[in-house]
């Protein structure tokens, strides 16, 4: 799979690449306008927010949008855990010495990446705190424990991703945060564009099917209240369309892909089950 | 016509005892001279014994002679078992009822068959003679249940061991269990009639009015026995399918059929849909329940199509603002009405099936395989069955039997532009070219419908329009306002009186509590709440505490409009509480264990560690000591940060408004139950994670008069006080939700946690007695109340069972900030999980 930068399997490489002029484009099927909002607020140094349910394309949109702009792309994937250290850095020992290790997010501000918050809302909110002097015309980091500040590289991009899910009622952003960024939303691709999407990431899924997948995943969408925590998304029709390209029946593959992993309660399977058969009788 | 001598001899000895039995004899005679004279003697003699016994017992016995003569083509074997019954006295009526079965006897089970059938009746008569009676009087086709002999041993297999173990006897349940046989088999009749004998030990009347099936429980125990797919236990899968494929909600209620009434059906009455206790399977159901659910979306009980076939049909149009009835429709149709009713089922019920077809793919490939799976019922249905799948390939465009013309006119009802009325057109059409033969009988016209197909329109029903857009195929997006609204006006007008009538209820209860001065306080700590009552008396102000309200209508606060009172609950009950806690034991278990293997388990902060997010200065310098010494000590330099609990508080604030007191819609108590449990369950949890929390309820009635009910506050220990508080929860008036809102949120005051959240738990939306019939207004201040809790740094969150909140909780609470359960069962599970999934 192309990945914006051609990587070895299996071999450590470093955070920060740059995609070479080479590498092929990481598919991406625009639903809107959302690449040149994207592309003018790079050009502006604006942080950007990606908001949009799991597995609408928010990742694959910046892998595109990295090779776009022939930047490196740093992805975090925040959790409760997450501190401020593990983005900034903090000091190791070595030998006799502390040395100081920088984190992703000061490599990112140091070398001009794009630094790709996911799930921001998931960090602790302290951590979140490094990242206000960095959202606005300040554009600077300050790296507390070793007393200095760095001015972030002309490419540096900022971009956070935020799932707007009945879970972050708690942990919404706070508003100061969530001020400073261009928000970009993203909903599931209109029936057209998923077809494509499928057929384009599943080389030899048929037409028909796909159709057909996509209008089972549009009313599987339909559940969403009453119940669901996620609703089918972009990435399960396509799991189960690389399913039945490896050989499964139809109603086998969706319901690998698109019944068990999303609930465990029996009514909801029972109507997840009963709007595949439906399709693909 | 002279007689040989010993017949002779034996009427005269008959005429001794009773001259009409002779005579009667007499009559019967020639039949059974031809079996020889000591036949005809023997036969006398028993007539003889028999009046000596019981004249009326001999009357029978030679009335019913000849038919049973000419059925069995002998005379000693059922005379000598007629003798038999001269061992009992007060024997006719079962002599009576024994000779009059006997030649259908003879017919359905051969010679050794009625003897074996004669001998268990005579069995019993020597037990108990009414059930012998009872046994004979039964028709002998309906006794063996068609099985011959093997059935009535069967059936009789039953009674002995109920006899054995319970002394019970047949007469008391030999009618109910011979319908419980045909609708269960055999195998059903024990379990069944053991529980009829618990019952009749509890009492007489209610057990045998079990027996005759006419009671709930034993109709319950039936239907639960019943075997095939239970669309009641279902409901929420069928109303989620309904909902995916149609995009609408409508209810599904319970029918009241029993299993007398033949094959089940959903039936409908233009606003809901109603589901019998039992249907065959799954994909029946699921076809019925589409099909139903289509009929009422693509305009079956559409008004301006039921007003053009009255028209047509030259009949006066109904009111349509009163329930409908189709029957005049068919009415004219005389002897032919079954015949034209099944026919424009047929062409109507393909209309919608086609129209349900555009919403749901494949819809009617699958009922046309699951038609000809079921089998072609015998005729005259089966033609009806027949000519409703060739309908279905002809939509499908597979060959069929169908003549062109038929072709042509099905054709028509197949556009999505097709109402009920050019089924109809059609219906009249075909009648006079469809060979379809005559049918007379209900229980035969039922097994004309396809798996899934009900007759239209069984019972009267309430017009509802056609969804518009459900015409255009897809049905996404606004539709069917109009119903709704009208739909909606008639529940308001509903609860609104059931409201009314509780007003009065709790306002004569207040008067009575002002009088008697303590009320019904009764039970743990009522002389500690009689103290706070009277020190909140003295405190504030009788008028609470004022709050504002926001009217939309003028865009503004209005100061000090609604005014809280504190109070607490009068009623408690700890052993409900207890129940409940019973009832969710393992629920509970199961909470707890997935709590504790979340519950952080190291507070303090860990020094020395290998790894970790700063380093322990104090360890950090040792081992550099250490090392520079000469030593190879562990490089442990590390400290951890101390796990912290969460500083959570939470309020959860139950609606306690009057339609909490609902029953639930399947049975086994209110909704009241089940927001006990979950405020139970919820506490339990709480106490589990060691969050601070308060639990608090409130009603309203009017603006200056809303409670609000302190039922633990947030430093009050979980004591069996509030349990037992929480066990006596009930309803009572309206549902002023953002002057509740904006308290609660003045109760966090005083609170130091930084996260604070206000759950919610309600059943409906925010109304009260003087909201005049407005509900924006409640909605916009609600929805301030929202706005202002926020801004002080409380979430409200809303858990709803109202299923219709979809409507209207997304203004008020926005995306993502409530949550619609849609099975009120899942109610107590679900509350602790949510709070958890929220401080997650």
């Amino acid at each position: 799979m192309n990945n914006g930068v051609n990587r070895q399997r299996g071999v450590e490489h470093d955070i920060v690449q740059r995609p070479g002029s080479t590498d092929a484009a990481p598919y991406y099927e625009p639903q809107g306008n959302e690449v040149g909002v994207f592309e003018a607020a790079a050009r502006r140094k604006l942080p950007v927010m990606l908001k949009g349910p799991t597995g609408c394309g928010k990742t694959r949109f910046l892998e595109y949008m990295a090779w776009r702009l022939k930047r490196p792309l740093v992805t975090v994937s925040c959790h409760e855990d997450l501190t401020s250290s593990d983005l900034v850095g903090r000091f190791l020992l070595e030998g006799n010495e502390t040395v100081w290790q920088d984190g992703p997010l000061t490599r990112s501000v140091k070398a001009g990446a794009i630094c790709y918050l996911d799930e921001i809302v998931e960090a602790r909110t302290d951590s979140t705190v490094v990242i206000h002097s960095l959202t606005d015309h300040r554009r600077q980091l300050t790296l507390e424990k070793k007393g200095v500040e760095i001015d972030a590289h002309d490419e540096f991009l900022l971009v956070i991703s935020y799932n707007p899910g009945y879970q972050t009622v708690l942990k919404d952003l706070k508003p100061s945060t969530k001020q400073r960024f261009v928000g970009i939303n993203f909903d599931f691709p209109t029936p057209e564009i998923e077809r494509k999407i499928i057929m384009n990431e599943v080389p030899g899924v048929s037409l028909e099917l796909a159709t057909k997948l996509v209008a089972t995943g549009g009313k599987a969408r339909g559940l969403k209240d009453h119940g669901l925590d996620e609703v089918t998304s972009t990435r399960a029709l396509v799991y189960a369309a690389n399913l039945m390209i490896a050989g499964l029946q139809p109603v086998e593959a969706c319901r690998a892909a698109m019944v068990n992993p999303m609930t465990d309660d029996i009514e909801l399977s029972a109507a997840l089950s009963e709007i595949i058969s439906a399709h693909f009788e | 016509m002279s007689q040989p001598a010993a017949i002779e001899e034996a009427l005269a000895a008959l005429r001794a005892l009773s001259v009409d039995a002779a005579r009667a004899a007499a009559a019967v005679i020639p039949a059974i001279a031809r079996h020889g004279e000591a036949v005809t003697a023997s036969w006398l003699q028993a007539a003889r014994k028999l009046s000596a016994h019981d004249r009326d017992s001999a009357r029978a016995f030679i009335e019913g002679s000849a038919a049973a003569e000419s059925a069995s083509e002998e005379v000693l074997p059922w005379t000598e078992q007629a003798a038999t019954f001269t061992r009992w006295p007060g024997c006719a009526r079962a002599v009576e009822a024994f000779m009059r079965e006997l030649p259908a006897a003879y017919a359905a089970l051969g010679h050794a068959g009625e003897r074996r059938w004669a001998e268990l009746g005579l069995r019993w008569c020597e037990r108990h003679l009414d059930s012998g009676r009872a046994y004979f009087a039964v028709p002998v086709r309906e006794l063996s249940g068609r099985q011959g002999v093997a059935g009535i041993e069967q059936i009789l297999d039953c009674a002995e061991e109920l006899y054995e173990s319970r002394h019970l006897m047949l007469v008391s349940y030999l009618q109910g269990a011979l319908r419980v046989r045909n609708l269960l088999g055999a195998q059903a009749v024990t379990p069944w009639a053991m529980r009829g004998s618990d019952i009749m030990q509890a009492g007489r009347a209610r057990g045998e009015a079990y027996f005759r099936l006419e009671s709930e429980e034993s109709l319950r125990l039936l239907l639960d026995s019943l075997p095939g797919f239970r669309p009641v236990e279902r409901s929420r899968l069928l109303s989620l399918l309904v909902e995916v494929w149609f995009g609408e909600t409508i209810e599904l209620k319970e029918s009241a059929w029993t299993p007398e009434k033949g094959r089940p059906f959903i039936e409908c009455d233009g606003q809901s849909l109603m589901l019998p206790p039992v249907l065959t399977d799954q994909d029946e159901t699921v076809l019925a329940i589409l099909h139903s659910a289509g009929s009422m979306i693509h305009g079956s009980y559409d008004p301006d199509d039921v007003r053009r076939m009255f028209e047509l049909s030259g009949l006066p149009v109904p009111n349509l603002g009163d329930p409908i009835s189709m029957d005049p429709l068919f009415a004219r149709f005389g002897d032919d009405a079954q015949r034209f009713k099944l026919l424009f089922d047929l062409v109507e019920d393909l209309r919608v099936d086609a129209a349900v077809g555009r919403n749901v793919p494949n819809h009617l490939k699958r009922m046309l395989r699951a038609g000809e799976a079921l089998g072609v019922p015998p005729d005259p249905a089966g033609s009806y069955y027949r000519y409703a799948l060739d309908s279905l390939r002809l939509a499908l465009g597979q060959p069929n039997e169908l003549s062109a013309e038929e072709q042509a006119l099905l054709a028509s009802v197949l556009s999505p532009q097709a109402g009920i009325a050019v089924a109809f057109e059609v219906a009249l059409k075909l009648f006079s070219i469809a060979h379809l033969p005559e049918i007379d009988s209900r229980e035969a016209a039922v097994l004309a419908y396809l798996p899934g197909r009900s007759p239209n329109a069984s019972r009267a029903f309430q017009p509802r329009e056609r969804s518009t857009d459900a015409q255009s195929g897809e049905s996404e997006g606004e539709q069917g306002e109009g119903d709704q609204d009208q739909q909606e006006a008639g529940d308001q007008e509903q609860s609104e009186s059931a409201e009314g009538q509780s007003e009065r209820e709790e306002s004569s209860e207040t008067d009575e509590q002002q009088a008697t001065g303590t009320g019904t306080t009764t039970g743990v700590g009522s002389s500690r709440r009689r103290a706070e009552e009277q020190a909140g008396k003295g405190g504030s102000s009788d008028k609470g505490i004022p709050y504002p309200e926001w009217d939309y209508r003028e865009q503004r606060l209005k100061r000090n409009w609604a005014w809280v009172q504190e109070k607490k609950l009068a009623e408690s009950n700890l052993g409900e509480a207890r129940r409940l806690e019973q009832e969710y034991a393992i629920a509970l278990k199961k909470l707890k264990q997935a709590l504790q293997s979340q519950k952080p388990t190291r507070l303090a902060p860990r020094r020395r560690q290998f790894e970790g997010e700063d380093i322990d200065l104090e360890a950090a310098i040792s081992y550099v000591t250490e090392r520079e010494a000469g030593m190879s000590p562990e490089a442990t330099v590390y400290r951890r940060r101390e796990l912290k609990q969460r500083e959570v508080s939470v309020i959860l604030l139950a609606d306690l408004s009057t339609s909490i007191m609902q029953l639930l819609p399947e049975g086994r108590g209110r909704l009241v139950d089940r927001v006990r449990a979950g405020i139970l369950l919820f506490a339990e949890s709480l106490e589990m994670v060691g969050d601070s929390y308060a639990i608090a309820g409130f009603c309203s009635k009017y603006r200056d008069n809303v409670a609000y009910y302190r039922i633990k506050d947030f430093d009050e220990p979980w004591s069996i006080e509030v349990k037992a508080q929480v066990g006596g929860l009930s309803g009572r008036l309206a549902t002023r939700m953002g002057t509740a809102i904006r308290h609660a949120t003045a109760c966090f005051n005083g609170v130091s946690s930084r996260r604070r959240l206000l759950l919610l738990v309600s059943d409906g939306r925010p109304e009260d007695y003087d909201d005049g019939g407005d509900r924006r207004y409640l909605h916009e201040d609600t929805r301030m109340a929202v706005k202002e809790a926020v801004a002080r740094g409380v979430h409200p969150y809303c858990i709803t069972v109202d299923t219709l909140a979809n409507e209207y909780l997304p203004q008020i609470f926005g995306r993502g900030h409530y949550l619609v359960l849609d099975h009120i069962n899942s109610l107590p599970r679900r509350l602790p999980e949510i709070y958890l999934k929220l401080r997650r």
